[in-house]
Protein backbone atom coordinates (compact mmCIF):
# COMPACT_ATOMS: atom_id res chain seq x y z
CA UNK A 1 0.00 0.00 0.00
CA UNK A 2 1.36 3.40 -0.86
CA UNK A 3 1.86 6.00 1.87
CA UNK A 4 -1.09 8.37 1.17
CA UNK A 5 -3.47 5.43 0.86
CA UNK A 6 -2.28 4.14 4.24
CA UNK A 7 -2.97 7.51 5.78
CA UNK A 8 -6.49 7.57 4.33
CA UNK A 9 -7.20 4.05 5.61
CA UNK A 10 -5.92 4.97 9.09
CA UNK A 11 -8.70 7.52 9.21
CA UNK A 12 -11.46 5.63 7.46
CA UNK A 13 -11.09 2.15 8.91
CA UNK A 14 -11.90 3.14 12.54
CA UNK A 15 -14.76 5.38 11.42
CA UNK A 16 -16.24 2.67 9.22
CA UNK A 17 -15.95 0.06 11.97
CA UNK A 18 -17.65 2.43 14.42
CA UNK A 19 -20.46 3.17 11.98
CA UNK A 20 -21.04 -0.53 11.25
CA UNK A 21 -21.05 -1.41 14.95
CA UNK A 22 -23.58 1.29 15.80
CA UNK A 23 -25.80 0.37 12.86
CA UNK A 24 -25.68 -3.28 13.96
CA UNK A 25 -26.78 -2.22 17.43
CA UNK A 26 -29.68 -0.24 15.98
CA UNK A 27 -30.63 -3.01 13.56
CA UNK A 28 -33.07 -5.03 15.77
CA UNK A 29 -35.20 -1.88 16.16
CA UNK A 30 -35.14 -1.21 12.42
CA UNK A 31 -36.19 -4.81 11.82
CA UNK A 32 -39.00 -4.45 14.38
CA UNK A 33 -40.28 -1.26 12.73
CA UNK A 34 -40.11 -2.58 9.17
CA UNK A 35 -41.78 -5.85 10.19
CA UNK A 36 -44.67 -3.97 11.78
CA UNK A 37 -45.60 -2.62 8.32
CA UNK A 38 -45.65 -6.04 6.67
CA UNK A 39 -48.88 -7.86 5.96
CA UNK A 40 -49.54 -10.86 8.20
CA UNK A 41 -48.97 -13.29 5.32
CA UNK A 42 -45.60 -11.75 4.65
CA UNK A 43 -44.57 -11.88 8.31
CA UNK A 44 -44.92 -15.65 8.33
CA UNK A 45 -43.51 -16.78 5.02
CA UNK A 46 -40.05 -17.33 3.58
CA UNK A 47 -38.03 -15.82 2.01
CA UNK A 48 -37.80 -12.85 4.35
CA UNK A 49 -37.20 -9.44 2.83
CA UNK A 50 -35.83 -6.36 4.49
CA UNK A 51 -38.60 -4.05 3.25
CA UNK A 52 -42.31 -4.85 3.23
CA UNK A 53 -43.46 -5.63 -0.32
CA UNK A 54 -46.35 -3.26 0.41
CA UNK A 55 -46.49 -0.98 3.45
CA UNK A 56 -49.64 -1.66 5.41
CA UNK A 57 -51.06 0.05 8.47
CA UNK A 58 -53.50 -2.75 9.18
CA UNK A 59 -51.80 -3.87 12.43
CA UNK A 60 -51.66 -0.29 13.68
CA UNK A 61 -55.32 0.19 12.87
CA UNK A 62 -56.22 -3.01 14.72
CA UNK A 63 -54.20 -2.09 17.84
CA UNK A 64 -55.58 1.45 17.89
CA UNK A 65 -59.09 0.05 17.42
CA UNK A 66 -58.53 -2.04 20.55
CA UNK A 67 -58.17 1.11 22.62
CA UNK A 68 -54.45 1.74 22.41
CA UNK A 69 -54.73 5.50 22.80
CA UNK A 70 -56.48 4.96 26.13
CA UNK A 71 -53.40 3.09 27.32
CA UNK A 72 -51.20 5.85 25.91
CA UNK A 73 -53.18 8.35 27.97
CA UNK A 74 -52.75 6.25 31.13
CA UNK A 75 -49.02 5.93 30.53
CA UNK A 76 -48.69 9.65 29.84
CA UNK A 77 -50.54 10.42 33.07
CA UNK A 78 -48.26 8.07 35.01
CA UNK A 79 -45.11 9.48 33.41
CA UNK A 80 -45.99 13.18 33.56
CA UNK A 81 -47.55 13.25 37.02
CA UNK A 82 -44.95 10.84 38.42
CA UNK A 83 -42.10 12.94 37.02
CA UNK A 84 -43.59 16.20 38.31
CA UNK A 85 -43.94 14.76 41.82
CA UNK A 86 -40.43 13.28 41.69
CA UNK A 87 -38.92 16.63 40.69
CA UNK A 88 -40.75 18.63 43.36
CA UNK A 89 -40.19 16.29 46.30
CA UNK A 90 -36.59 15.47 45.33
CA UNK A 91 -35.78 19.17 45.05
CA UNK A 92 -37.32 19.87 48.46
CA UNK A 93 -35.60 16.94 50.11
CA UNK A 94 -32.19 17.48 48.49
CA UNK A 95 -32.42 21.17 49.36
CA UNK A 96 -33.15 20.51 53.03
CA UNK A 97 -30.38 17.92 53.31
CA UNK A 98 -27.88 20.40 51.90
CA UNK A 99 -28.94 23.76 53.35
CA UNK A 100 -29.65 22.77 56.96
CA UNK A 101 -26.56 20.58 57.31
CA UNK A 102 -25.01 22.92 59.92
CA UNK A 103 -28.18 23.61 61.89
CA UNK A 104 -29.77 20.16 61.97
CA UNK A 105 -27.48 17.51 63.40
CA UNK A 106 -29.20 14.46 61.89
CA UNK A 107 -29.26 15.43 58.18
CA UNK A 108 -26.77 12.68 57.42
CA UNK A 109 -28.85 10.12 59.29
CA UNK A 110 -31.90 11.04 57.18
CA UNK A 111 -29.81 10.87 54.03
CA UNK A 112 -28.53 7.46 55.16
CA UNK A 113 -32.12 6.16 55.40
CA UNK A 114 -32.68 7.09 51.75
CA UNK A 115 -29.40 5.46 50.73
CA UNK A 116 -30.81 2.21 52.12
CA UNK A 117 -33.15 2.37 49.14
CA UNK A 118 -30.26 1.91 46.73
CA UNK A 119 -28.85 -1.06 48.63
CA UNK A 120 -32.01 -3.16 48.56
CA UNK A 121 -33.43 -4.02 45.12
CA UNK A 122 -37.07 -2.92 45.05
CA UNK A 123 -38.04 -6.16 43.32
CA UNK A 124 -37.44 -8.12 46.52
CA UNK A 125 -40.04 -5.95 48.29
CA UNK A 126 -42.77 -6.15 45.66
CA UNK A 127 -44.87 -8.74 47.51
CA UNK A 128 -45.40 -6.69 50.73
CA UNK A 129 -45.54 -3.47 48.64
CA UNK A 130 -48.65 -4.76 46.92
CA UNK A 131 -50.15 -5.53 50.35
CA UNK A 132 -49.53 -1.93 51.44
CA UNK A 133 -51.01 -0.59 48.20
CA UNK A 134 -54.18 -2.66 48.72
CA UNK A 135 -54.47 -1.67 52.37
CA UNK A 136 -54.37 1.99 51.33
CA UNK A 137 -57.21 1.35 48.89
CA UNK A 138 -54.98 2.07 45.92
CA UNK A 139 -55.41 -1.30 44.24
CA UNK A 140 -56.55 -0.91 40.61
CA UNK A 141 -55.85 2.83 40.88
CA UNK A 142 -53.23 4.71 38.86
CA UNK A 143 -52.05 6.40 42.09
CA UNK A 144 -51.17 2.94 43.35
CA UNK A 145 -48.47 2.74 40.70
CA UNK A 146 -47.37 6.40 40.97
CA UNK A 147 -46.91 6.98 44.71
CA UNK A 148 -44.70 3.95 45.47
CA UNK A 149 -42.08 4.87 42.88
CA UNK A 150 -41.77 8.67 42.95
CA UNK A 151 -39.13 8.77 45.71
CA UNK A 152 -35.80 8.10 44.06
CA UNK A 153 -32.53 8.26 45.90
CA UNK A 154 -30.90 9.27 42.62
CA UNK A 155 -33.10 12.36 42.47
CA UNK A 156 -32.54 13.33 46.10
CA UNK A 157 -28.81 12.80 45.64
CA UNK A 158 -28.67 14.93 42.47
CA UNK A 159 -30.39 17.89 44.11
CA UNK A 160 -28.41 17.53 47.33
CA UNK A 161 -25.15 17.72 45.37
CA UNK A 162 -26.46 20.71 43.43
CA UNK A 163 -27.47 22.69 46.52
CA UNK A 164 -24.22 21.79 48.31
CA UNK A 165 -22.42 23.61 45.49
CA UNK A 166 -24.37 26.85 46.07
CA UNK A 167 -22.86 29.13 48.76
CA UNK A 168 -24.91 29.32 51.96
CA UNK A 169 -24.51 33.10 51.83
CA UNK A 170 -27.28 33.13 49.19
CA UNK A 171 -29.68 31.70 51.76
CA UNK A 172 -28.46 33.99 54.52
CA UNK A 173 -28.84 37.06 52.32
CA UNK A 174 -32.43 36.09 51.56
CA UNK A 175 -33.17 35.55 55.26
CA UNK A 176 -31.75 38.94 56.17
CA UNK A 177 -34.02 40.46 53.55
CA UNK A 178 -36.93 38.97 55.47
CA UNK A 179 -37.77 36.00 53.32
CA UNK A 180 -39.10 32.95 55.16
CA UNK A 181 -37.77 29.41 54.56
CA UNK A 182 -40.39 28.50 51.96
CA UNK A 183 -39.91 31.77 50.07
CA UNK A 184 -36.13 31.32 50.08
CA UNK A 185 -36.54 27.91 48.52
CA UNK A 186 -39.19 28.92 45.99
CA UNK A 187 -37.90 32.30 44.82
CA UNK A 188 -34.15 32.18 45.45
CA UNK A 189 -32.89 28.61 45.29
CA UNK A 190 -35.31 26.78 43.00
CA UNK A 191 -34.76 29.17 40.06
CA UNK A 192 -31.04 28.37 40.28
CA UNK A 193 -32.10 25.25 38.42
CA UNK A 194 -29.62 23.01 36.85
CA UNK A 195 -29.15 20.78 33.86
CA UNK A 196 -29.39 17.86 36.28
CA UNK A 197 -33.06 18.81 36.75
CA UNK A 198 -33.58 18.16 33.06
CA UNK A 199 -31.55 14.96 33.24
CA UNK A 200 -33.65 13.71 36.15
CA UNK A 201 -36.86 14.71 34.35
CA UNK A 202 -35.93 12.74 31.24
CA UNK A 203 -34.89 9.67 33.17
CA UNK A 204 -37.92 9.80 35.42
CA UNK A 205 -40.24 10.12 32.42
CA UNK A 206 -38.54 7.14 30.79
CA UNK A 207 -38.65 5.01 33.96
CA UNK A 208 -42.36 5.68 34.46
CA UNK A 209 -43.20 5.17 30.78
CA UNK A 210 -41.40 1.82 30.91
CA UNK A 211 -42.63 0.74 34.38
CA UNK A 212 -43.76 -2.84 34.28
CA UNK A 213 -43.93 -4.77 37.53
CA UNK A 214 -46.23 -2.59 39.67
CA UNK A 215 -48.69 -1.71 36.87
CA UNK A 216 -48.91 -5.42 36.05
CA UNK A 217 -49.72 -6.34 39.64
CA UNK A 218 -51.80 -3.34 40.69
CA UNK A 219 -53.95 -2.41 37.66
CA UNK A 220 -56.59 -5.07 37.05
CA UNK A 221 -59.21 -3.15 35.07
CA UNK A 222 -58.30 -3.16 31.37
CA UNK A 223 -59.34 0.49 31.01
CA UNK A 224 -56.59 1.42 33.47
CA UNK A 225 -53.77 -0.50 31.77
CA UNK A 226 -50.60 1.31 30.81
CA UNK A 227 -48.96 0.68 27.44
CA UNK A 228 -46.54 -1.90 28.82
CA UNK A 229 -49.37 -3.99 30.26
CA UNK A 230 -51.37 -3.67 27.06
CA UNK A 231 -48.33 -4.97 25.15
CA UNK A 232 -47.83 -7.79 27.63
CA UNK A 233 -51.43 -8.87 26.99
CA UNK A 234 -50.57 -9.75 23.40
CA UNK A 235 -48.44 -12.55 24.85
CA UNK A 236 -50.98 -15.26 25.55
CA UNK A 237 -50.88 -18.85 26.73
CA UNK A 238 -50.97 -20.05 23.14
CA UNK A 239 -48.09 -17.87 22.00
CA UNK A 240 -47.50 -14.33 20.90
CA UNK A 241 -49.87 -12.29 18.71
CA UNK A 242 -46.93 -11.06 16.68
CA UNK A 243 -48.67 -8.83 14.17
CA UNK A 244 -50.31 -6.78 16.95
CA UNK A 245 -47.40 -6.79 19.38
CA UNK A 246 -44.99 -5.45 16.75
CA UNK A 247 -47.19 -2.43 16.02
CA UNK A 248 -47.92 -1.82 19.70
CA UNK A 249 -44.22 -2.02 20.59
CA UNK A 250 -43.28 0.43 17.85
CA UNK A 251 -45.89 2.90 19.03
CA UNK A 252 -44.65 2.55 22.62
CA UNK A 253 -41.10 3.54 21.74
CA UNK A 254 -41.86 6.53 19.49
CA UNK A 255 -42.42 9.15 22.26
CA UNK A 256 -39.28 8.11 24.13
CA UNK A 257 -37.08 8.19 21.04
CA UNK A 258 -38.41 11.63 20.02
CA UNK A 259 -37.78 12.94 23.54
CA UNK A 260 -34.28 11.48 23.47
CA UNK A 261 -33.35 12.97 20.12
CA UNK A 262 -34.48 16.44 21.23
CA UNK A 263 -32.87 16.30 24.68
CA UNK A 264 -29.99 13.87 24.24
CA UNK A 265 -27.25 16.26 25.30
CA UNK A 266 -28.76 16.24 28.79
CA UNK A 267 -28.64 12.45 28.94
CA UNK A 268 -25.10 11.97 27.71
CA UNK A 269 -23.78 15.10 29.42
CA UNK A 270 -25.81 14.61 32.59
CA UNK A 271 -24.78 11.01 33.06
CA UNK A 272 -21.10 11.57 32.61
CA UNK A 273 -20.99 14.84 34.57
CA UNK A 274 -23.29 14.25 37.54
CA UNK A 275 -23.10 11.00 39.42
CA UNK A 276 -20.21 9.22 37.89
CA UNK A 277 -16.62 10.16 38.52
CA UNK A 278 -13.87 8.17 36.86
CA UNK B 1 -32.95 34.77 69.34
CA UNK B 2 -30.51 32.22 67.97
CA UNK B 3 -32.39 29.22 69.38
CA UNK B 4 -35.73 30.44 68.00
CA UNK B 5 -34.05 30.69 64.61
CA UNK B 6 -32.67 27.17 64.82
CA UNK B 7 -36.01 25.79 65.99
CA UNK B 8 -37.73 27.32 63.00
CA UNK B 9 -35.09 25.86 60.71
CA UNK B 10 -35.45 22.42 62.24
CA UNK B 11 -39.17 22.61 61.56
CA UNK B 12 -38.54 23.79 58.01
CA UNK B 13 -36.09 20.91 57.51
CA UNK B 14 -38.70 18.34 58.50
CA UNK B 15 -41.36 19.95 56.31
CA UNK B 16 -39.03 19.89 53.31
CA UNK B 17 -38.08 16.23 53.74
CA UNK B 18 -41.58 15.15 54.81
CA UNK B 19 -43.00 14.15 51.39
CA UNK B 20 -40.01 11.98 50.48
CA UNK B 21 -39.70 10.53 53.95
CA UNK B 22 -43.40 9.75 54.18
CA UNK B 23 -43.59 8.04 50.78
CA UNK B 24 -40.32 6.22 51.35
CA UNK B 25 -41.50 4.94 54.72
CA UNK B 26 -44.89 3.86 53.38
CA UNK B 27 -43.67 2.06 50.29
CA UNK B 28 -40.20 0.93 51.30
CA UNK B 29 -39.58 0.78 55.05
CA UNK B 30 -43.02 -0.60 55.98
CA UNK B 31 -42.86 -3.30 53.26
CA UNK B 32 -39.39 -4.16 54.54
CA UNK B 33 -40.81 -4.62 58.04
CA UNK B 34 -43.84 -6.52 56.69
CA UNK B 35 -41.51 -8.77 54.74
CA UNK B 36 -39.76 -9.76 57.96
CA UNK B 37 -43.11 -10.21 59.72
CA UNK B 38 -44.76 -12.22 56.91
CA UNK B 39 -41.76 -14.51 56.69
CA UNK B 40 -42.70 -16.04 60.06
CA UNK B 41 -46.32 -16.66 59.00
CA UNK B 42 -48.29 -18.68 56.47
CA UNK B 43 -49.96 -15.52 55.09
CA UNK B 44 -51.82 -16.24 51.86
CA UNK B 45 -52.28 -12.58 50.86
CA UNK B 46 -55.90 -12.64 51.87
CA UNK B 47 -57.35 -14.30 54.98
CA UNK B 48 -55.05 -16.81 56.62
CA UNK B 49 -52.15 -15.49 58.68
CA UNK B 50 -50.83 -17.71 61.47
CA UNK B 51 -47.47 -17.47 63.17
CA UNK B 52 -45.47 -20.52 62.14
CA UNK B 53 -42.03 -19.58 63.44
CA UNK B 54 -39.12 -20.57 61.27
CA UNK B 55 -41.06 -23.10 59.20
CA UNK B 56 -40.74 -21.00 56.01
CA UNK B 57 -36.99 -20.80 56.40
CA UNK B 58 -36.72 -24.53 57.09
CA UNK B 59 -38.77 -25.23 53.99
CA UNK B 60 -36.69 -22.79 51.99
CA UNK B 61 -33.34 -24.32 52.88
CA UNK B 62 -34.66 -27.72 51.84
CA UNK B 63 -36.32 -26.46 48.63
CA UNK B 64 -34.37 -27.78 45.64
CA UNK B 65 -36.38 -25.53 43.27
CA UNK B 66 -35.10 -22.52 45.22
CA UNK B 67 -31.48 -23.64 44.92
CA UNK B 68 -31.96 -24.42 41.24
CA UNK B 69 -33.47 -21.01 40.58
CA UNK B 70 -30.70 -19.24 42.50
CA UNK B 71 -28.03 -21.34 40.75
CA UNK B 72 -29.59 -20.57 37.37
CA UNK B 73 -29.55 -16.87 38.21
CA UNK B 74 -25.86 -17.03 39.18
CA UNK B 75 -24.94 -18.98 36.04
CA UNK B 76 -26.80 -16.46 33.88
CA UNK B 77 -25.11 -13.55 35.68
CA UNK B 78 -21.61 -15.02 35.40
CA UNK B 79 -22.09 -15.84 31.72
CA UNK B 80 -23.43 -12.38 30.83
CA UNK B 81 -21.23 -10.21 33.03
CA UNK B 82 -18.03 -10.13 30.91
CA UNK B 83 -19.99 -9.01 27.84
CA UNK B 84 -21.84 -6.39 29.88
CA UNK B 85 -18.54 -4.76 30.78
CA UNK B 86 -16.24 -5.41 27.83
CA UNK B 87 -18.51 -4.53 24.90
CA UNK B 88 -19.49 -1.06 26.23
CA UNK B 89 -15.84 -0.40 27.09
CA UNK B 90 -14.71 -1.20 23.55
CA UNK B 91 -17.46 0.89 22.00
CA UNK B 92 -16.75 3.79 24.37
CA UNK B 93 -13.08 3.62 23.32
CA UNK B 94 -14.13 3.76 19.67
CA UNK B 95 -16.45 6.73 20.08
CA UNK B 96 -13.89 8.74 22.07
CA UNK B 97 -11.01 7.96 19.71
CA UNK B 98 -9.46 10.85 17.82
CA UNK B 99 -9.35 8.73 14.70
CA UNK B 100 -13.11 8.28 14.54
CA UNK B 101 -15.15 10.86 12.65
CA UNK B 102 -18.80 10.16 13.41
CA UNK B 103 -18.64 10.08 17.21
CA UNK B 104 -21.91 11.86 17.98
CA UNK B 105 -23.93 9.80 15.49
CA UNK B 106 -22.45 6.53 16.74
CA UNK B 107 -23.19 7.44 20.37
CA UNK B 108 -26.80 8.31 19.56
CA UNK B 109 -27.44 5.12 17.60
CA UNK B 110 -25.79 2.95 20.26
CA UNK B 111 -27.79 4.56 23.05
CA UNK B 112 -31.24 4.12 21.47
CA UNK B 113 -31.83 0.49 22.64
CA UNK B 114 -31.31 1.70 26.25
CA UNK B 115 -34.50 3.75 25.91
CA UNK B 116 -36.74 0.73 25.44
CA UNK B 117 -38.63 -0.92 28.28
CA UNK B 118 -37.28 -4.30 29.35
CA UNK B 119 -40.43 -5.91 27.99
CA UNK B 120 -40.08 -4.33 24.55
CA UNK B 121 -36.38 -5.24 24.52
CA UNK B 122 -37.40 -8.84 25.09
CA UNK B 123 -40.00 -8.68 22.33
CA UNK B 124 -37.61 -7.04 19.83
CA UNK B 125 -34.92 -9.69 20.29
CA UNK B 126 -37.43 -12.51 20.54
CA UNK B 127 -38.82 -11.47 17.14
CA UNK B 128 -35.37 -11.89 15.56
CA UNK B 129 -34.83 -15.26 17.23
CA UNK B 130 -38.26 -16.81 16.79
CA UNK B 131 -37.94 -20.42 15.67
CA UNK B 132 -40.24 -20.12 12.67
CA UNK B 133 -39.88 -17.14 10.38
CA UNK B 134 -37.33 -15.46 12.64
CA UNK B 135 -34.56 -13.53 10.93
CA UNK B 136 -31.70 -15.38 12.64
CA UNK B 137 -32.97 -18.82 11.69
CA UNK B 138 -33.61 -17.57 8.16
CA UNK B 139 -30.02 -16.41 7.82
CA UNK B 140 -28.79 -19.75 9.23
CA UNK B 141 -30.86 -21.57 6.62
CA UNK B 142 -29.69 -19.36 3.78
CA UNK B 143 -26.11 -20.11 4.84
CA UNK B 144 -26.94 -23.82 4.66
CA UNK B 145 -27.37 -24.57 8.40
CA UNK B 146 -30.20 -26.15 10.34
CA UNK B 147 -32.54 -23.73 12.12
CA UNK B 148 -32.19 -23.77 15.91
CA UNK B 149 -34.96 -24.18 18.49
CA UNK B 150 -34.15 -20.97 20.38
CA UNK B 151 -37.11 -21.19 22.73
CA UNK B 152 -37.13 -24.94 23.39
CA UNK B 153 -33.49 -25.55 24.23
CA UNK B 154 -32.67 -24.25 27.76
CA UNK B 155 -29.13 -23.16 26.84
CA UNK B 156 -30.23 -21.37 23.67
CA UNK B 157 -33.12 -19.69 25.51
CA UNK B 158 -30.72 -18.42 28.18
CA UNK B 159 -28.39 -17.20 25.44
CA UNK B 160 -31.19 -15.21 23.78
CA UNK B 161 -32.10 -13.58 27.12
CA UNK B 162 -28.46 -12.73 27.76
CA UNK B 163 -28.10 -11.35 24.24
CA UNK B 164 -31.17 -9.15 24.75
CA UNK B 165 -29.95 -7.92 28.12
CA UNK B 166 -26.53 -7.03 26.73
CA UNK B 167 -27.98 -5.37 23.70
CA UNK B 168 -30.20 -3.13 25.82
CA UNK B 169 -27.58 -2.08 28.36
CA UNK B 170 -24.64 -1.43 26.04
CA UNK B 171 -25.55 2.20 25.35
CA UNK B 172 -26.06 3.08 29.01
CA UNK B 173 -22.75 1.61 30.17
CA UNK B 174 -21.02 3.11 27.11
CA UNK B 175 -22.04 6.57 28.36
CA UNK B 176 -20.65 5.80 31.82
CA UNK B 177 -17.38 4.62 30.26
CA UNK B 178 -17.21 7.76 28.11
CA UNK B 179 -17.38 9.79 31.33
CA UNK B 180 -14.55 7.71 32.79
CA UNK B 181 -12.42 7.97 29.65
CA UNK B 182 -12.83 11.75 29.51
CA UNK B 183 -11.53 11.97 33.08
CA UNK B 184 -8.18 10.40 32.23
CA UNK B 185 -5.59 13.21 32.06
CA UNK B 186 -4.57 13.85 28.45
CA UNK B 187 -0.92 14.31 29.49
CA UNK B 188 -0.63 10.61 30.23
CA UNK B 189 -1.42 9.83 26.61
CA UNK B 190 0.97 12.48 25.39
CA UNK B 191 3.74 11.06 27.58
CA UNK B 192 3.00 7.57 26.29
CA UNK B 193 3.12 8.80 22.69
CA UNK B 194 6.51 10.46 23.27
CA UNK B 195 7.83 7.20 24.71
CA UNK B 196 6.74 5.46 21.50
CA UNK B 197 3.93 3.39 23.02
CA UNK B 198 1.69 1.58 20.50
CA UNK B 199 -2.10 2.00 20.55
CA UNK B 200 -2.50 -1.43 22.10
CA UNK B 201 0.12 -0.78 24.79
CA UNK B 202 -1.47 2.57 25.65
CA UNK B 203 -4.89 0.93 25.95
CA UNK B 204 -3.63 -1.89 28.20
CA UNK B 205 -1.14 0.10 30.31
CA UNK B 206 -2.91 3.44 30.68
CA UNK B 207 -6.59 3.29 29.74
CA UNK B 208 -7.49 0.06 31.53
CA UNK B 209 -5.76 0.84 34.87
CA UNK B 210 -6.92 4.47 34.93
CA UNK B 211 -10.46 3.34 34.19
CA UNK B 212 -10.60 0.91 37.16
CA UNK B 213 -13.13 2.93 39.25
CA UNK B 214 -15.53 3.20 36.29
CA UNK B 215 -15.11 -0.48 35.45
CA UNK B 216 -15.90 -1.32 39.06
CA UNK B 217 -19.07 0.77 38.95
CA UNK B 218 -20.24 -0.83 35.70
CA UNK B 219 -19.47 -4.31 37.07
CA UNK B 220 -21.43 -3.64 40.25
CA UNK B 221 -24.44 -2.17 38.41
CA UNK B 222 -24.46 -4.98 35.83
CA UNK B 223 -24.24 -7.66 38.50
CA UNK B 224 -27.24 -6.33 40.39
CA UNK B 225 -29.24 -5.81 37.22
CA UNK B 226 -28.48 -9.32 35.97
CA UNK B 227 -29.33 -10.92 39.32
CA UNK B 228 -32.77 -9.28 39.26
CA UNK B 229 -33.55 -9.85 35.57
CA UNK B 230 -37.30 -10.23 35.24
CA UNK B 231 -39.30 -8.06 32.82
CA UNK B 232 -37.07 -8.85 29.86
CA UNK B 233 -37.64 -12.58 30.34
CA UNK B 234 -41.39 -11.95 30.16
CA UNK B 235 -40.93 -10.70 26.60
CA UNK B 236 -38.95 -13.79 25.56
CA UNK B 237 -39.56 -17.08 27.36
CA UNK B 238 -41.75 -16.17 30.38
CA UNK B 239 -39.42 -18.43 32.35
CA UNK B 240 -39.56 -21.50 30.11
CA UNK B 241 -38.93 -24.01 28.74
CA UNK B 242 -40.17 -25.60 31.97
CA UNK B 243 -38.48 -23.51 34.64
CA UNK B 244 -35.22 -23.24 32.74
CA UNK B 245 -35.14 -19.43 32.54
CA UNK B 246 -37.08 -18.74 35.76
CA UNK B 247 -34.64 -16.52 37.61
CA UNK B 248 -34.90 -15.76 41.30
CA UNK B 249 -37.14 -12.66 41.15
CA UNK B 250 -39.68 -14.49 39.00
CA UNK B 251 -39.43 -17.44 41.41
CA UNK B 252 -40.43 -15.09 44.26
CA UNK B 253 -43.30 -13.59 42.24
CA UNK B 254 -44.58 -17.04 41.25
CA UNK B 255 -44.62 -18.15 44.89
CA UNK B 256 -46.23 -14.90 46.06
CA UNK B 257 -48.71 -13.86 43.43
CA UNK B 258 -49.47 -17.09 41.56
CA UNK B 259 -49.36 -19.62 44.39
CA UNK B 260 -50.52 -17.13 47.05
CA UNK B 261 -47.72 -18.07 49.46
CA UNK B 262 -46.98 -14.53 50.65
CA UNK B 263 -45.29 -15.77 53.81
CA UNK B 264 -42.98 -18.13 51.97
CA UNK B 265 -42.27 -15.56 49.25
CA UNK B 266 -41.30 -13.03 51.94
CA UNK B 267 -38.84 -15.49 53.47
CA UNK B 268 -37.24 -16.06 50.04
CA UNK B 269 -37.12 -12.28 49.44
CA UNK B 270 -35.20 -11.68 52.65
CA UNK B 271 -32.70 -14.45 51.97
CA UNK B 272 -32.21 -13.17 48.42
CA UNK B 273 -31.72 -9.63 49.75
CA UNK B 274 -28.94 -10.87 52.02
CA UNK B 275 -27.33 -12.88 49.20
CA UNK B 276 -27.39 -9.86 46.84
CA UNK B 277 -25.95 -7.59 49.52
CA UNK B 278 -23.22 -10.15 50.23
CA UNK B 279 -22.29 -10.32 46.53
CA UNK B 280 -22.08 -6.53 46.31
CA UNK B 281 -19.98 -6.47 49.49
CA UNK B 282 -17.55 -9.10 48.14
CA UNK B 283 -17.17 -7.18 44.88
CA UNK B 284 -16.55 -4.02 46.84
CA UNK B 285 -13.88 -5.63 49.05
CA UNK B 286 -12.30 -7.50 46.17
CA UNK B 287 -11.78 -4.34 44.14
CA UNK B 288 -11.14 -1.95 47.05
CA UNK B 289 -14.19 0.00 45.94
CA UNK B 290 -12.49 0.57 42.60
CA UNK B 291 -9.59 2.52 44.06
CA UNK B 292 -6.46 2.16 42.06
Amino acid sequence: MSKPLLRVSRKWVPSTVTLLVSLAILFPIVWLVLSSFKETGELFSYPLAMLPSRFTFVHYRKVIGEGFFGYVFNSLFLAVVGTAITLVISAMCGYALAIYRHEVSYTNLVFGIFLLGTLIPGETLTVPQVTVISELGLYNNIWGVILPVVTTTTGIFMFRQHYLSIPLSFVEAARIDGSNEAQTFLYVMLPLGTSSTVTLAIFSFMWRWNDYILPLLVLSDQKKYTIQIAIKNYIGFNGVDWSSILAASVMSIIPIIILFIILQRYIVGGLSASGVKG
Amino acid sequence: MKTRYVKRHVRAFWLFVAPCLLLFSTFFLIPLGLSVGFSFTNYDGWKVMNFIGLANYKELFADTKFYQSLGRTFAYTLFSLPFKVIIPLLIASLVTSKRVKIKALARTLTYIPSLLSALVVGITINWMFSAEYGLVNYVIQVLGGTPLQWALNPKLATFVISFASNWASTGFYMVIFIGGLNNIPQEMYEAAAIDGSTTMQTFLRITIPMLAPTTFLVTLLSTVNLLKEYALVQGITQGGPGLNTTFIIQFIFDKGFNQMQYGYASAISLVVMVVFAFIAFVQFKFSNGGDR
